[in-house]
C-alpha cells in the first residue's frame, strides 16, 4: 500500500513544547481583569419541590455584585437533545423541583472565591422533600414519583432549526414511567429465528455509572464587549455546537456568541453538553457588565457534570449449533439521572454500536433511557458501546462454553465483513474486524492457550492460588454522524514565504488534532510539518467544525483539510505549469517548490508562485478551502426512536484481548497485558493512535475491575480521586497495539475513526478472561476483588460454574 | 490578615502581599502568572499541581505560600535552561508522552526529581515514582517510555 512522507508517520506534536514548559493556556489558566468569580448554590436534596429562594442577605454581603434564581432565568430551556419528541428539560437553574443532590438552585457573583461561597451560604432556601427514585427498573413502574411533568407538546425545540421535522408530532409515546427515550427497532423475525436455533440463552447484564475523570475542571469564563457581544473561553470538545446551543439558551444571535481557543485538559465526552455554569458566566456577565468565571471543584466535577450511563441490559440469543448467530433479542435501559442529557442517544447508540460488529439476521433491539434522582448522565468515550459490547460478548463466550465452541471460532463465523450493508443501509466501505480478530488471536497467543479445553478445565479447577485466562471482546464506532453542525470545512491561507496558516474549528482537547491535521495539510501541498501552523478552536477565525465528538475529527475535518489544501496545491500547481512549461503529471514537490521530474534543475519556489498570484490574478494570495459532510447521504439527524437514516460513513472496529492473573486468596485481578488490534483505516500519526489505544485500554481496564461512582440516597459517595480511582502508572500492563489497515475510500487517506473504539472491548475481554481463569460468570461490572472473592466462596454449581 | 510573602521561585526572588492561607498553587497561578502548575483537585490526589520545593517533589496545593519562604521553588516554567529543554522535556515530546498537557507539568517535576535521586531505575520504580500523578489519557505507556528513555540516553 502506498506510503507517504509525512502522513502515517510518528510524528512529535506541534503543541509539545507548549505543553512541557506549561505556557499552554487552559480554560482554568484564563483571567481577566476585574473578573468576578461565579459559584453555585446546589440542592441537598434528591428530589424536592422549591417552595421559596430568598437571597436578600446575599445579596447584600459586600463583594457580591449579582444573586440570580429561577426568577432571573425564567423561561429558559436548553438540552442536548431538543426535538418535538424530546423538548429540552434543564433550566439553567433549578425552577419548580429539584432532581438530584447537586442541582443548580442559585448562583453568585463575587469579587473573589471566597466571598462568593460565603454568599452561598446566606442565601435560604425552602424545600418540600419529595418521594425520590433511584432504581431505573423502580422508576419505570406505575407507581413511581414523576419526577419530569408530562412534557410541553407544541413547544419550539432547536434541532427544528436543521432539519427535525414536526409533521410527525410527537405524541405522548412513553410505555412507561419516567422515560426520557425510547428506541425500538426490529428487523428479520425473531421469534421465528430463536425457534429455528439449535441453543437459545437469555442474560442479564449490568454496567455501572462511571466518572470521566479529564484532569482540567469544568471551567468557564465569559465576559461581554460593550457591543453586546459575548467572548467565552470554555473547556469544550466541539465549539460549534456549543456555540449554537448557548446562543439560543442566551436570546442571542449565533454570530454575537465567539468561542475562543483554549486547550482542552481532557473531555472524553463529558464535556459536551452545555452546563449551568457556562449558562451563568454569561448570563452574569451581561448582568454585571464585567467578566465572569465559573472553575467547579472536583466533588463538583463528579456531583454535577456528566457520568456514563449505568445500564441492565437483558440479551436473548439464538444460535445454530456451529456457533452462527440466527436471532437476538436486546432490551437496554439506561439510567440517565435526573434531566435526559444524552439518554435518548444513548439508547439509539446501544442498537448503533451493536449491529455493525456481527450479523445478525432477525433483531429486535428495545431500549429505554429513564428518569431518575441520580446525577445526570451523558456522553463518555465510545457512549454506549462499551455497556452493549460487555454484554454480547460475555453471552458469545457462555454460548461458546455451552456449545463446546472457541468463541474466537464464534465471533469469526458472525463477524461483519467489508461490503455488507447494515439494516439502516450504512454499507461497511472497510473493514477489517475478521483481520483484527485473527492478529489478536495469534499475538496473544490465543490457539495455544484455549485451544485445549480439557486442560483449560483442569487449570480452571486446580487448587493453585493465582489462575491466569485470556479473553476476547470485539467492538466498532463510528468515525463522525450527524449531529449540528453536520460537517467540517478548512481554510489553508499561503504565505509569502511558502508556508501555510491552516484553519480548522476543531478543538484540541489532547486527542492529537492540531498536530494530525496539520500532518494532512502538510502531506497534500508537500510540505514539512513545520511549515504548518495551525489556528484552531475559535468560532470566530475558524470555518465550521463537526466537533469531536462520535469520532468524527479524523474522517470529517481530516477530509476537509485535505480538500482545503488540495484547492491550494492546484491554484499553485497551475502557475507552475505555465511558469515551468511542463505537464501537471511530470510536476513534483520537495522543499517548498515544485520541480520537472527528472530534472530537478528546473524548479520554482511556492513564493514565487504566491509573488505571480498576487500580480496576475487580482491579488489572490492564494487561499484553499475545502469542506466534507459527516455523513454524506444523510438528511441531518437520523432518527433515534426508529434508528433510521445513515448513522455514519465509516465504522471503525477493534478487537480486544486481556490476559488476567486472579488471585484466588485475595479476590485481586492482576493484569498482566492486553492486546489490541485496532482497524482505524489508517493511521495519520502512529504516535497518537497508539497513545489513543493506551488511553482507552487504560480507561477500559478501570471501568471493568474498579471504577464506580457509588450512590447511597443519590448522594455520591465517592467525588474524589482518592475515592474514585482512575488508573495509575502501577496499574499499567504491558499494552500491546497494533494495526489493521483497510483504508477506508471515503478517509482521508483511509483514516477513520480512532479515538474511542478500543475502550469497548477490554470489559468483556476482561470478564471473558476472569471467567477463563477461575471459571466464574461475572454480569455485573466493575469485577471488584469483594465481588471476586464473594464469587469464590459461593458454593459451586455441579458443572463447577457460577455465574454472579 | 495579609502578609508579605518572600518567595524564591525558578532562580527569582519575589515579593507577594498575600493571606496566609494562601495555598503555594494560589500563589503561583494568581499572583505570580505561573499557571503551568495545574490545579486538578485542590485536594492533593491528582499530582498535577507538583512543583520541587528544594528539589524535592512537593503537592503545592497542600502547602501554604508563607510556609515556603527561603525554599527554593521551582515550577515548569523554571525547567528549561537558557531556552534548552530540559531532557525529560524533550523525551516527552519526542515520544508522544503528551496528550492534554494538563498532568504534564507535574509529571516532568516529579520525574525529575525522581532521576536526580535515581539514575538507572527499573521500570516498577517508574512506575511507583509517577504514581501519585494521575493522568487519563495515556495510560501512562508512552509517559514510561520516556522517562526511562532518559535513563537510558544519560
Amino acid at each position: 500500500m502506498k506510503e507517504y512522507d509525512i502522513i502515517g508517520k510518528p510524528l512529535p506534536r506541534v503543541d509539545g513544547i507548549e505543553k512541557v514548559t506549561g505556557q499552554a493556556k487552559f480554560t482554568v489558566d484564563m483571567a481577566m481583569r476585574g473578573m468576578l468569580f461565579g459559584k453555585f448554590l446546589r440542592s441537598p436534596h434528591p428530589h424536592a419541590k422549591l417552595l421559596s429562594v430568598n437571597v436578600e442577605k446575599a445579596k447584600k454581603l459586600p463583594g457580591v455584585k449579582a444573586v440570580i434564581t429561577r426568577d432571573d432565568v425564567a423561561g429558559i430551556r436548553y438540552a442536548f437533545v431538543d426535538t418535538p419528541r424530546y423538548p429540552a428539560d434543564e433550566t439553567p437553574l433549578a425552577v419548580d423541583k429539584v432532581r438530584y443532590i447537586g442541582d443548580e438552585v442559585a448562583a453568585v457573583a463575587a469579587i473573589d472565591p471566597d466571598t462568593a461561597e460565603e454568599a452561598i451560604r446566606l442565601i435560604e432556601v425552602e424545600y418540600k422533600p419529595l418521594t425520590p427514585v433511584f432504581d431505573p427498573e423502580e422508576a419505570m413502574e406505575t407507581g413511581a414519583p414523576d419526577i419530569h411533568e408530562p412534557f410541553e407538546l407544541g413547544s419550539k425545540t432547536e434541532w427544528e432549526d436543521w432539519g427535525v421535522r414536526r409533521d410527525r408530532r410527537a405524541l405522548d409515546w412513553r410505555d412507561a414511567k419516567n422515560l426520557s427515550g425510547r428506541t425500538s427497532v426490529v428487523f428479520g423475525d425473531v421469534e421465528k429465528g430463536f425457534a429455528q436455533s439449535d441453543y437459545v440463552r437469555e442474560d442479564r447484564f449490568e454496567t455501572k455509572a462511571t466518572a470521566h475523570c479529564a484532569l482540567e475542571p469544568h471551567a468557564a469564563l465569559a465576559s461581554f464587549e460593550p457591543s453586546g457581544k459575548l467572548s467565552m473561553y470554555l473547556s469544550s470538545m466541539g465549539i460549534f455546537y456549543k456555540r449554537f446551543i448557548l446562543a439560543k439558551a442566551l436570546g442571542l444571535p449565533i454570530s454575537r456568541v465567539r468561542i475562543l481557543k483554549t486547550y482542552v485538559g481532557g473531555a472524553f465526552g463529558g464535556k459536551i453538553d452545555l452546563f449551568p455554569y457556562e449558562f451563568c458566566a454569561a448570563f452574569l456577565s451581561r448582568m454585571t457588565g464585567k467578566p465572569v468565571r465559573f472553575e467547579l471543584e472536583r466533588e463538583e466535577v463528579f456531583t454535577s457534570t456528566r457520568q456514563r450511563h449505568p445500564t441492565i441490559i437483558h440479551i436473548k440469543t439464538g444460535v445454530k449449533k456451529d456457533g452462527t448467530i440466527l436471532a437476538q433479542k436486546t432490551k437496554f435501559i439506561a439510567d440517565n439521572g435526573a434531566y435526559r442529557g444524552s439518554g435518548a442517544i444513548v439508547v439509539y447508540l446501544g442498537h448503533a454500536f451493536s449491529i455493525p460488529v456481527y450479523s445478525v439476521p432477525n433483531y429486535h433491539y428495545e431500549g429505554y433511557s429513564v428518569y431518575t434522582n441520580n446525577p445526570i448522565r451523558g456522553p463518555q468515550r465510545a457512549h454506549g458501546s462499551p455497556q452493549i459490547r460487555f454484554a454480547v460478548d460475555s453471552q458469545i463466550e457462555m454460548i461458546a462454553e455451552e456449545l463446546g465452541l472457541d468463541p474466537l471460532e464464534i465471533m469469526l463465523k458472525n463477524a461483519r465483513k467489508k461490503d455488507d450493508i447494515l439494516p439502516n443501509g450504512d454499507v461497511l466501505k472497510s473493514c477489517g474486524l475478521s483481520k483484527c480478530l485473527e492478529k489478536a488471536a495469534q499475538t496473544s497467543g490465543w490457539k495455544e492457550w484455549r485451544g485445549d479445553r480439557a486442560k483449560r478445565t483442569q487449570e480452571r479447577e486446580s487448587t493453585s492460588r493465582y489462575k491466569r485466562g485470556l479473553g476476547m471482546s470485539a467492538c466498532s464506532m463510528f468515525s463522525g454522524a450527524p449531529f449540528y453542525p453536520f460537517a467540517s470545512s478548512a481554510l489553508v491561507k499561503l504565505h509569502d514565504d511558502g508556508s501555510v496558516t491552516l484553519y480548522i474549528g476543531a478543538t484540541e482537547m489532547g486527542q492529537g488534532s492540531d498536530t494530525t491535521m496539520a500532518q494532512v495539510a502538510a502531506q497534500e501541498l508537500g510540505l514539512q510539518l513545520e511549515d504548518i501552523r495551525v489556528v484552531s478552536g475559535d468560532t470566530e477565525l475558524c470555518p465550521i467544525d463537526h466537533g469531536q465528538f462520535l469520532s468524527g475529527g479524523a474522517f470529517v475535518t481530516g477530509n476537509a483539510v485535505r480538500l482545503a489544501a488540495a484547492d491550494a496545491k492546484s491554484q499553485l500547481l497551475k502557475l507552475a505549469v505555465e511558469i515551468l512549461g511542463a505537464d501537471e503529471p511530470d510536476l513534483g514537490t520537495k522543499e517548498k517548490r515544485f520541480y520537472v521530474r527528472g530534472n530537478s534543475d528546473k524548479s520554482v519556489a511556492y513564493a514565487e508562485l504566491i509573488q505571480l498570484s498576487v500580480q496576475r490574478n487580482n491579488g489572490n494570495p492564494i487561499i484553499g478551502k475545502g469542506s466534507m459532510k459527516a455523513v454524506q447521504e444523510a438528511e441531518f439527524y437520523p432518527s433515534l426512536a426508529k434508528a433510521k437514516g445513515h448513522f455514519t460513513d465509516a465504522y471503525g472496529f477493534a478487537v480486544q484481548v486481556a490476559e488476567v492473573e486472579v488471585d484466588t486468596q485475595t479476590g485481586l485481578v492482576n493484569i498482566l497485558k492486553t492486546v489490541t488490534y485496532h482497524d482505524c483505516g489508517y493511521p495519520l500519526n502512529l504516535s497518537i493512535v497508539e497513545g489513543q489505544v493506551h488511553g482507552n485500554v487504560s480507561m477500559g481496564l478501570g471501568q471493568a475491575l474498579w471504577e464506580e461512582i457509588l450512590l447511597e440516597g443519590g448522594q455520591i459517595q465517592n467525588p474524589t480521586f482518592l475515592d474514585y480511582r482512575a488508573p495509575l502508572a502501577t496499574e499499567t500492563p504491558k499494552m500491546i497495539s497494533g494495526m489493521v489497515e483497510t483504508r477506508d475510500p471515503g478517509g482521508p487517506y483511509g483514516a477513520k475513526e480512532v479515538g474511542e473504539g478500543s475502550i469497548s472491548g477490554i470489559l468483556a475481554a476482561v470478564a471473558n478472561a476472569i471467567y477463563d481463569a477461575i471459571g466464574i460468570r461475572f454480569t455485573r461490572l466493575p469485577i471488584t476483588p469483594e465481588k471476586v472473592l464473594e464469587a469464590l466462596t459461593l458454593p459451586l454449581s455441579p458443572k463447577g460454574k457460577g455465574k454472579v | 490578615m495579609k502578609h508579605i510573602l518572600k518567595l524564591h521561585v525558578n532562580g527569582e526572588e519575589f515579593e507577594v502581599l498575600a493571606g496566609t492561607n494562601k495555598t503555594l498553587l494560589e500563589v503561583l497561578r494568581e499572583d505570580l502568572g505561573l499557571t503551568g502548575t495545574k490545579r486538578g483537585c485542590d485536594l492533593g490526589t491528582c499530582g498535577a499541581c507538583t512543583v520541587l520545593i528544594d528539589e524535592k517533589p512537593h503537592l503545592s496545593c497542600l502547602t501554604l505560600a508563607a510556609a515556603v519562604q527561603g525554599k527554593k521553588i521551582m515550577t515548569i516554567e523554571g525547567l528549561a535552561q537558557e531556552g534548552e529543554l530540559h531532557s525529560l522535556q524533550k523525551a516527552f515530546v519526542e515520544r508522544g508522552a503528551i496528550q492534554c498537557g494538563f498532568c504534564t507539568p507535574g509529571m516532568i517535576l516529579t520525574a525529575k526529581a525522581f532521576l536526580d535521586e535515581h539514575s538507572h531505575p527499573s521500570e516498577g520504580e517508574v512506575k511507583k515514582a509517577i504514581s501519585g500523578n494521575l493522568c487519563r489519557c495515556t495510560g501512562y505507556v508512552k509517559i514510561l517510555e520516556a522517562i526511562i528513555s532518559v535513563t537510558k540516553d544519560s
